[in-house]
């Protein structure tokens, strides 16, 4: 049975792991991993390591943790597998085989194996063509943007980036309308 | 034999049978059990125990199976056609308390959005929990007008059980004072946030006659011992109501009136159990039961009571109605008048604008209000200065000002911090600009042939009948949704609001989830299926007491006068009984 007691245990665990020192291990962030630590089921090993690299560069660990400290690898592995059906695996994995392929094309390897520069100038390239495809009427789609929130959706939800990056509460207790943002600091994970 | 058959028929007779557990289901319970009277709530879907059966009430963002707890397109296109139509109903976090669609099919004449959930406590654990009293002006407008018939109480009659409702259920409300919205028995208003009350004190210096309030929302703010006692407590500012409150703060039948029926001893509640017709005494000439069919083991099985109070929802009590045919009542039940099923009435919404916030930027709030603000109706108010040419009756906006969260550039959406990295990431965890939203509440006119019937070939799983919808709103409605739109925006750039757009994304009947009008209560059996009590004109035994009683929809959220009607009419069943008249 649900009850009080319950849902305000849920928010002194969040308190708790927002009060870890979450600044200090990000500043000793290391570079990416050559190896998974986990096992993919939707994608396979090259995609997942693709998905872990280029989503630490869309939400990278800064004075708070980044997508991959977040699980967002996992999290989308996890969303190719049980959310989206066929047609949406297939466009997104197609995403992929293209950065992979533009990589290859532009400096003969894979995007992992690029430097930290080439990786982001390609990010980069592909933003501004998303830009320019936002802007056409009516407005194009365009891969990055879709990755790009699903990583966002990932790390927001997630309990480091609800929690760490942002702010939440399972149960505020109150309602005040008028306080200076300062003094609440970051904004809410949710409405 | 007979002896057998007359302790079976001992055993399923009560002093009243409930049909329905929702809103007024569970009202009906509460008001017969604690008067007295052995009462049988039938409830077709499954049990949902307070606070046992919540499953999502304490999820946290991250422990759905799908992001953002959103189902997948499939999923949603297989068992949620339209349940999925509002856009925000249908989650991981609430998809068991909706019907799936392809297991409860009707035909769409036109579109028509049929959103409900068949569970214990209905669409009293899912509903916006605004909570307004109709007006004096609202139960006049027909006959003044010469539009539908005239309701056949006043404002007066009903007045007393508003504030008998308001006391339990819990409202909290600002008094205004204000003719067209009559003030009701209220706990604690909840706080505007910083342009709300910016946006109320400009609106209102340029156009006096807009007040702009914050909602009345069933959320206790001060508990009485009544609720506590009943094990509910004050507002914990979570904004998760729809999964059901773990703190019992928003009324539900789940949270209220179930728990104080229970507590009489003088309620059995039979979930699973679809009631299917009305058992007619012909020699009588009053209803002695139902009949129902167990949804789990198929059995059909009759139930017995002095009493009937069908509370199954709108469309559903008419259903029923429809689905009691016998040789006196070959058109359905009560039916003479053959106005049952008509006069199908919403709330057409969907229609405003929104704009920024020039100010305020230091600004935040913290807590999630499950509340916005509401601008009661200010157009034909029965003077010369709000008299329109263009349509007749009115509408309110309900609204509310926001900041824009880390999702602001989700679906391709351009922002000034688009591109990736640290920098976009930085700016995502700091709340976006506040914008400000008004959205419209129309009121619908009743025409008789916006109607649903019933359709014999077209069967659901259990071999039952369905019904077929064919409702549009008319040029009354469309000339209203002009001025809803422009009215709003002229209210935010009045209030120095920037970049302010007027919206009509469109309306289908239905979208607004307050279906009623489908046994219009009247004060003539000719023209009406119910009398001023709610009883059914031709069988007085049997009340309708949901949605189908209503007259006129005023542009008020329904749920209230629901609760009140039900409540009046449980006391004159309670009395007519005790006098021998049912």
């Amino acid at each position: 049975m649900l009850s009080r007691r319950d849902a305000i245990r849920g928010l002194t665990l969040t308190v708790g792991l927002a009060a870890t020192g979450w600044a200090e291990r990000a500043m000793a962030a290391a570079p990416a991993p050559t190896t998974l630590a986990w096992t993919p089921t939707a994608l396979t090993q090259d995609q997942a390591r693709l998905v872990d690299v280029v989503a630490e560069l869309i939400i990278p660990a800064t004075d708070t943790p980044g997508a991959r400290d977040a699980g967002v690898p996992q999290f989308i592995d996890r969303t190719v597998a049980t959310y989206y059906n066929k047609g949406q695996a297939e466009q997104f994995v197609a995403g992929l085989t293209r950065i992979d392929a533009d990589a290859r094309a532009a400096h003969g390897d894979v995007f992992v194996a690029l430097t930290p520069q080439q990786q982001v100038e390609l990010l980069t390239r592909y933003d501004q063509e998303a830009t320019a495809a936002r802007a056409l009427t009516p407005a194009e789609p365009h891969f990055f943007p879709a990755l790009e929130d699903l990583v966002t959706v990932g790390y927001f939800t997630s309990e480091t980036g609800a929690t760490i990056a942002l702010q939440y509460e399972q149960v505020p207790g109150a309602y005040h309308g008028c306080v200076p943002l300062a003094e609440v600091g970051r904004a809410w994970a949710t409405r | 034999m007979a002896n057998v058959n007359g302790r079976a028929r001992r055993k399923n007779t009560y002093d009243a049978i409930v049909v329905g557990s929702g809103i007024t289901g569970g009202w009906a319970a509460k008001e017969l059990t604690q008067k007295g009277l052995k009462t049988l709530v039938l409830e077709r879907g499954p049990m949902v125990r307070h606070l046992e059966d919540y499953p999502t009430a304490v999820m946290d963002p991250w422990q759905t199976k799908y992001p953002q707890g959103q189902l997948p397109q499939d999923e949603l296109n297989a068992h949620y056609a339209v349940q999925k139509r509002t856009g925000y109903t249908m989650t991981e976090y609430t998809k068991h308390f909706f019907v799936r669609d392809d297991q409860n099919p009707y035909t769409e004449e036109s579109r028509y959005d049929w959103i409900r959930g068949y569970h214990v406590g209905g669409r009293s654990l899912t509903w916006g929990r605004q909570s307004y009293r109709h007006s004096p002006i609202d139960f006049e407008a027909n006959a003044r007008e010469g539009i539908g018939v005239d309701w056949p109480i006043r404002y007066e009659e009903l007045a007393p059980w508003y504030e008998h409702v308001e006391r339990f259920i819990g409202v909290s409300g600002q008094r205004e004072g204000l003719p067209q919205l009559p003030d009701g028995h209220y706990q604690p208003p909840m706080e505007m946030n910083c342009v709300e009350k910016a946006f109320k004190a400009k609106s209102e210096a340029r156009f006096p006659e807009r007040r702009v309030t914050i909602g009345r929302a069933a959320h206790l703010t001060e508990p009485t011992e009544e609720q506590l006692s009943l094990g509910r407590t004050k507002c914990q500012y979570r904004n998760m109501c729809i999964r059901g409150c773990p703190f019992g703060a928003y009324y539900s039948s789940n949270s209220g009136g179930l728990i104080a029926a229970e507590r009489t001893g003088n309620m059995v509640i039979r979930p699973a159990s679809i009631v299917t017709s009305l058992i007619y005494d012909e020699k009588a000439g009053k209803a002695t039961g139902v009949r129902i069919l167990d949804a789990n083991t198929r059995q059909e099985e009759e139930f017995y009571a002095d009493v009937v109070f069908l509370c199954a929802s709108a469309f559903n009590s008419a259903w029923i109605m429809m689905n009691s045919t016998s040789s006196r009542f070959p058109n359905g039940f009560g039916n003479g008048s053959d106005q049952l099923g008509r006069n199908v009435m919403d709330h057409h919404l969907g229609v405003g604008a929104v704009g920024e916030a020039p100010e305020f930027a230091d600004m935040y709030y913290s807590g999630r209000r499950p509340n916005g603000i509401y601008v009661p109706r200010f157009r034909n108010l029965g003077d010369a200065a709000t008299k329109r040419n263009d349509y007749l009756r009115g509408f309110g906006y309900q609204g509310g000002a926001s900041r824009s969260g880390w999702d602001r550039d989700l679906g391709n959406r351009a922002t000034a911090e688009r591109g990736f990295g640290a920098a976009r990431k930085a700016a995502l965890t700091q709340p976006g600009p506040w914008t400000m939203g008004l959205g419209g509440f129309g009121e619908i006119l009743p025409y008789q042939d916006n109607r649903i019937t019933l359709n014999h070939d077209a069967k659901d799983q259990y071999g039952l009948p369905t019904l077929s919808m064919n409702v549009t709103i008319r040029e009354n409605e469309l000339a209203m949704r002009r001025d809803m739109q422009t009215a709003a925006v002229e209210m935010l750039e009045a209030a120095g609001f920037k970049n302010v757009q007027g919206r009509d994304g469109g309306y289908s009947p239905g979208l607004g989830i307050h279906e009623m009008g489908t046994a219009r209560m009247g004060r003539d059996p000719k023209t009406s299926v119910l009398n001023a009590h709610n009883q059914v004109h031709e069988c007085k035994n049997v009340y309708v007491t949901d949605g189908a009683a209503m007259t006129s929809a005023s542009c008020v959220n329904p749920s209230l006068t629901y609760m009140a009607l039900t409540a009046r009419a449980a006391d004159h069943a309670v009395k007519a009984r005790k006098r021998g008249e049912l």
